[in-house]
């Protein structure tokens, strides 16, 4: 056992003190960390891993990995803000960033990198994502919408040949795949995570002409069409065409391995497909995209703005504009970056030049993605700051009317007066 | 013996230099130096976290109030005008009840199986402790998986047997979900009580159960006239200590429903937790927390009791 004196023991005290005050020097001089939740998901990490490489070749910058859940992202970040142990980077979903806008300690990347280079890189309708309250405060890394994939096998097993456009067709199909395909859940809806429910139900409002909260803040969930819309959704639990104790990561499953025959998800999903139906790039023959269905034919067909945005925090690694940060905010919007990573995990691109990369170009499946999702629209309940209380209030109110506590009307009236009292209470 | 035991000694007097400086008070002193480390840990991890929340309970401290900001009793106003939150009052007043009164007679039953004389008794009561050993949420996710929808043993079981003929929600339906997170808690729970109610029973004087056999006494005679009696302070401790537990519970509930479905399994616990990491409106939590704590303290208050008095 060591036992020191007491200059020995001053000496390790000083040295130790010396270390901690020397720290930020070192982390400017080459490190930083970067909390991931795509690094967390195993079908993603080696692109994120990857991506790290490239980036301590080129700059020399050391890239610490720090796995994150997506649905527990959120709350890490604000844990993290709590105790002071931000992260230098994080990787965050689009739709989170007005409720994270409020944190102090994110930076406005205007300030760090200059409006003109971020207006110089990104492409037009990939300015708005990242962007709050006049403040860029994340930078996308990818970017895409949330949409509608069909597995073509689970229809073929099912004898639907056409991919439905319609509910009416939607919901043949949906009676077919239960009917045929044993053990399935025909439309793998989210049903159980007050994280991913909410975006399944919008857009199945959205399909019946509904609105949830509009720009102004004003609550439209108990609207005729929304009662409708809400009501199609209870009969499809009704009628087992949609399954309980669904989220997202057992509709990614289900899809990927033929035991359901829709779902929504962003492009991502071609990546998820490939890694767990254990076919690799050969399951890109199952993965469908297609058109949300609509109410009648001629109806546009909509879908959700998607991206992933990494933001940086006020940390020793971000306050210079040759500090590791603003480096790894460009290499992110790099063509090293911007022609791979997107692709790989299953997105667009966010640059200008990463978009005319041939490489992207010649990519059938975002091909087929952009021809299918023209009519994007933001998030209704994600774009608030108080969305996570909404969410919940959307999800417990869904639930209700899925499990037939409540009629689907009188799921919609009180989740109309419970998101009211919401809003009222944000002022 | 009888002599000596007569003669009064005079009381032990001690000089006031002695009270100062002598040896007892060095010994209070060193005693309450040893204290210091605990008083310390005791302050920094419970007494200051407390009297914060009972500061943050009385502000508005949500994502847009980040400096929080003082506004009396409105967030007991706004919990006492919510039925959801009230809701998950009587939520746990029903979880508590059950995985009370459930683990309590069936940590009974199987200690007084324990008791009983036959082959394989120790390897038996070793295996009882399994539960006990097993981290709690690996528990959680064994009888998640039990309970699935469509991969659990539950459903197989049942559609094996004929009872069922298709898989079945048990953790989507309130009456199901509420069963799985007792069930659950129960199991954890049993080795503990088990272990307490043994214990009660290897000082039962088994001359006194052998007499009243002898006099006819069946077993439920015996359990009612002899065996309760007996453990009835244990019988007290077990529930003191099963509603403080479960009043507490938390980790096996969130990994199992998360509180859900609605809001059919959300314990304070539960409702706590994600006001304040879900919503993030750390003065309702704080208000809903202290609430909660003042459900615990009768509890607490009778244990203490039992603890100091030896009653």
């Amino acid at each position: 056992m060591a036992i020191f004196n007491r200059r020995q023991f001053g000496a390790l005290a000083a040295a130790g003190a010396a270390s901690l005050a020397i720290r930020p020097a070192a982390a400017q001089a080459g490190q930083m960390n970067f909390m991931s939740f795509s690094y967390a998901e195993e079908p993603n990490k080696p692109f994120v891993v990857s991506m790290i490489d490239k980036f301590k070749t080129t700059s020399g910058v050391t890239v610490e990995p720090l796995a994150t859940a997506w649905g527990d992202t959120q709350r890490n970040v604000m844990l993290r803000q709590r105790s002071r142990t931000l992260p230098d980077s994080v990787q965050l979903q689009d739709r989170w960033l007005p409720s994270m806008a409020a944190l102090p300690e994110i930076v406005d990347l205007d300030t760090l990198l200059g409006r003109p280079a971020i207006e110089a890189a990104l492409a037009p309708t990939a300015l708005g994502l990242g962007r709050v309250g006049g403040k860029q405060i994340g930078i996308p890394l990818i970017s895409g919408s949330v949409g509608m994939v069909a597995n073509s096998e689970v229809l073929a097993k099912a004898g639907v040949s056409k991919i439905p456009e319609t509910l009416a067709e939607f919901r043949t199909a949906l009676i077919a795949v239960r009917d045929k395909v044993p053990n399935s859940v025909p439309f793998a809806m989210a049903t159980k995570n007050p994280a991913s429910i909410p975006l399944d139900v919008l857009l199945i409002y959205w399909a019946f002409g509904a609105r949830m909260i509009d720009e102004a803040g004003e609550v439209h969930v108990a609207s005729a069409e929304g009662k409708a819309a809400m009501d199609f959704i209870a009969g499809l639990m009704k009628d087992r065409l949609v399954a309980p104790e669904i989220d997202r990561p057992d509709s990614r499953r289900l899809f990927a391995q033929g035991n359901a025959a829709f779902y929504f998800d962003p492009p991502v999903a071609r990546t998820f497909a490939r890694s767990f139906s254990g076919r690799g790039p050969a399951a890109d023959a199952f993965v469908v995209p297609m058109k949300t269905p609509v109410l009648k034919a001629g109806d546009v067909p909509r879908s959700v703005e998607w991206g992933h945005i990494v933001t940086l925090f006020n940390t020793p690694a971000n306050r210079d504009r040759n500090g590791p940060g603003a480096k790894w905010i460009s290499h992110i919007l790099s063509d090293a970056v911007q022609t791979t990573f997107p692709l790989e995990v299953g997105g667009l691109p966010v640059t200008k030049s990463g978009r005319a990369a041939p490489v992207v170009q010649n990519d059938p499946f975002l091909k087929a993605w952009a021809e299918v999702t023209v009519a994007t629209g933001k998030h209704e309940i994600g774009i608030w700051d108080n969305s996570p209380e909404l969410s919940t209030i959307l999800s417990e109110e869904t639930q209700a009317a899925l499990l037939g506590q409540k009629t689907a009307s009188a799921a919609a009236d009180s989740m109309q007066a419970r998101m009211k009292a919401s809003m009222a209470k944000r002022g | 013996m009888a002599s000596s035991a007569a003669v009064e000694s005079p009381p032990l007097r001690i000089s006031p230099a002695a009270r100062r400086g002598g040896l007892k008070a060095n010994e209070r002193r060193i005693g309450w130096l040893f204290l210091v480390p605990a008083l310390l840990a005791f302050a920094g991890v419970i007494a200051l976290p407390f009297v914060r929340a009972l500061g943050i309970a009385f502000t508005r401290n949500d994502l847009r109030t980040p400096v929080p900001r003082f506004i009396g009793f409105d967030n007991f106003k706004t919990i006492l005008a919510s039925p959801e939150i009230m809701g998950s009052f009587v939520t746990t007043a029903i979880y508590v009840t059950a995985a009370t009164a459930f683990t309590l007679v069936l940590g009974l039953a199987w200690a007084l199986i324990l008791n009983q004389p036959f082959r394989g008794r120790t390897a038996l009561r070793a295996a009882s402790l399994i539960p006990w050993v097993l981290p709690s949420t690996v528990t959680a996710f064994v009888w998640g998986w039990i309970f699935n929808s469509r991969y659990g043993v539950l459903n197989a079981g049942l559609i094996e047997l004929g009872l069922i003929d298709r898989q079945q929600a048990w953790l989507s339906d309130a009456t199901g979900a509420m069963t799985a997170v007792v069930v659950t808690k129960v199991w954890l729970s049993i080795p503990l009580f088990m272990s307490f109610f043994l214990a009660g029973l290897q000082s039962l004087d088994r001359e006194q159960v052998d007499a009243a056999r002898v006099d006819g006494a069946g077993n439920f005679a015996i359990l009612r006239d002899h065996i309760l009696p007996h453990l009835r302070p244990v019988v007290l401790v077990v529930i003191v200590l099963g509603l403080i537990g479960n009043l507490q519970h938390f980790d096996t509930i969130y990994a199992l429903t998360s509180g859900g479905p609605v809001r059919a399994t959300t314990v304070l616990s539960i409702e706590v937790f994600r006001r304040a990491f879900d919503q993030w409106d750390l003065g309702l939590a704080s208000a809903v927390g202290l609430l909660w704590v003042a459900t615990i303290m009768p509890a607490a208050y009778f244990y203490l009791r039992h603890l100091l008095r030896g009653v």
